[in-house]
């Protein structure tokens, strides 16, 4: 985010600096031209323009072979995710632990009059949710792979808001490979991301030290008032039982180096969309109005729209511009 | 085969599953609790010191810190700092002293609890997880813990002094 906040403050300062100085040059030459000068800035724009075109198409295509590599390596793993890392038996006793968790934790809010106390619980109900969510669409893709039609395991559970978080994730899913950013979205929940750089307004508690944090409260609650024994016993028992199942899970993840390949994934499709079109425009834009307009306007018209031919020059400044942060870009993939 | 298992395990993922074994209540959420209850002080006194003495004992087992010594209390004290999200400030390390500071601390937030209050939980989180570090690490009383409580009164840092006691 810093970056593309840094980004855009280099661009906006080069933008005013090139402007300024073309306003200049343009306001001393402006009525001097002639419009044998002018053929030139035309010719000399129009072949600065195709050969800008050509490296943009050069580009363009080293950031879609980066990124296919990395689609066709997380699409060759998907299947064996599902397959054999998401064994049934393991997603219904992770299912059955989280249903457990939400229930005890939804007793302990609505009994709870004290507001911090509640709000911990609260995030401790809407992460298991959240995670319970992620795993039915798990199984929903898993038994779809292995031919069965299209289920709603799990569904029963769910309240009808639940249930739209639910279709809107599956539905979310058109690759194979987006499985990870899902499988991602619940070791994130579970233990907070393993991501070496997070923002810090991204800095979540996770689900794992929310339930800690509940079993440090209702262990204390227990030696005051001895009031939540069974409680405590059961959830650290969950706790332990989910520990040790996502934990598998992540290891396999990380081993794999998925929360690596998928922030790549995510910056080489953002080169690929955004920067380009944004270059393509900047470029395309005074490519047509010099090539097809211009040529068209008797000597005394051109002599009128002068001013246009100035600000198809400052375009293309702008797109070599561009063109330069996005080449950086791609190195930087 | 359990300890096959176990010995496969790296020094940090034996600290982070003893860190889910044993942590302290959030104070956000037990100085509410407390307060309303109007007692269980001593028992969060004492939660924290077995707490804090599980952890110690536990990361001297995990990295075979055997020595009785001010080094070993800040070497124990650092990662339990570390794992915990607390970031230090180191000031001084010697055979008798160790003291650092910190910036932030989870009673320095929120401005919902009275001075008192937070001061009165300091009192108890620092008794409890001091005296812990001093015996599972020093020895039985054989050091002390002050803290000056600056982030509590506004004045900067707070700064956290271990000593070791003069046999005499």
């Amino acid at each position: 985010m810093s970056f593309l906040k840094n980004s855009l403050l280099l661009i906006s300062i080069l933008l005013v600096g090139v402007g300024l100085a073309f306003i200049l040059i343009w306001l001393s030459m402006a009525k001097s031209i002639s419009y044998a000068d002018m053929k030139t800035i035309l010719t000399t724009t129009t072949a600065t323009f195709g050969t800008l075109l050509g490296i943009i198409t050069a580009g363009l295509m080293f950031t879609q072979g980066k990124f296919s590599e990395l689609v066709s390596e997380l699409t060759e793993k998907s299947p064996d995710y599902l397959a054999k890392v998401f064994s049934l038996e393991k997603i219904q006793s992770i299912e059955t632990h989280l249903l457990a968790l939400r229930k005890t934790f939804t007793q302990l809010a609505a009994t709870t009059a004290i507001a911090k106390e509640r709000n911990l619980y609260e995030r401790i109900i809407t992460k298991t949710s959240s995670i319970f969510v992620d795993f039915a669409v798990l199984l929903n893709l898993k038994l779809k792979q292995q031919g069965l039609p299209d289920t709603g395991l799990l569904v029963s559970e769910m309240d009808p808001n639940l249930y739209k978080v639910y279709q809107k994730r599956r539905q979310g899913i058109k690759k194979e490979w987006q499985i990870f950013n899902i499988i991602k979205q619940i070791i994130d929940t579970w233990e907070a991301s393993t991501a070496f750089f997070i923002e810090k307004s991204n800095v979540k508690s996770a689900l794992q030290a929310d339930l800690k944090s509940s079993i440090a409260v209702l262990k204390l609650k227990e030696n005051v008032d001895k009031s939540s024994t069974n409680i405590r016993s059961e959830v650290t028992k969950t706790l332990s039982d989910l520990n040790k199942e996502i934990s598998e899970i992540s290891k396999r993840l990380h081993e794999d180096r998925i929360p690596q390949l998928l922030p790549q994934m995510k910056q080489a499709s953002t080169i690929r969309g955004k920067y380009f079109y944004l270059t393509l425009i900047f470029i395309a834009t005074p490519l047509l109005i010099n090539l097809l307009v211009l040529p068209q306007l008797s000597e005394t018209t051109a002599t009128f729209f002068q001013p246009v031919i100035s600000v198809t020059s400052l375009l293309s400044v702008m797109g070599v511009i561009f063109l330069l942060l996005y080449i950086h870009k791609i190195l930087n993939v | 085969m359990k300890g096959l298992k176990a010995m496969k395990k790296t020094a940090e993922e034996r600290i982070k599953i003893l860190f889910t074994k044993h942590s302290i209540p959030p104070l956000e959420v037990i100085i509410p609790i407390l307060e309303e209850a109007g007692r269980g002080e001593q028992e969060l006194t004492a939660q924290v010191y077995d707490t804090y003495a599980s952890l110690a004992m536990g990361i001297k087992e995990i990295l075979g810190l055997q020595g009785n010594n001010m080094k070993t209390l800040a070497k124990v004290w650092e990662i339990i700092a570390s794992f915990g999200g607390e970031k230090i400030e180191p000031i001084e390390l010697s055979e008798s002293r160790f003291s650092y500071s910190i910036k932030d601390c989870e009673l320095h937030v929120g401005k919902s609890v009275s001075s008192n209050v937070k001061s009165k939980f300091c009192d108890l989180i620092c008794t409890g997880g001091s005296r812990a570090l001093i015996d599972t690490v020093l020895g039985p009383r054989r050091g002390t813990c002050t803290w000056n409580k600056a982030l509590i009164k506004g004045v900067g840092k707070c700064t956290i002094v271990f000593e070791i006691v003069n046999a005499k």
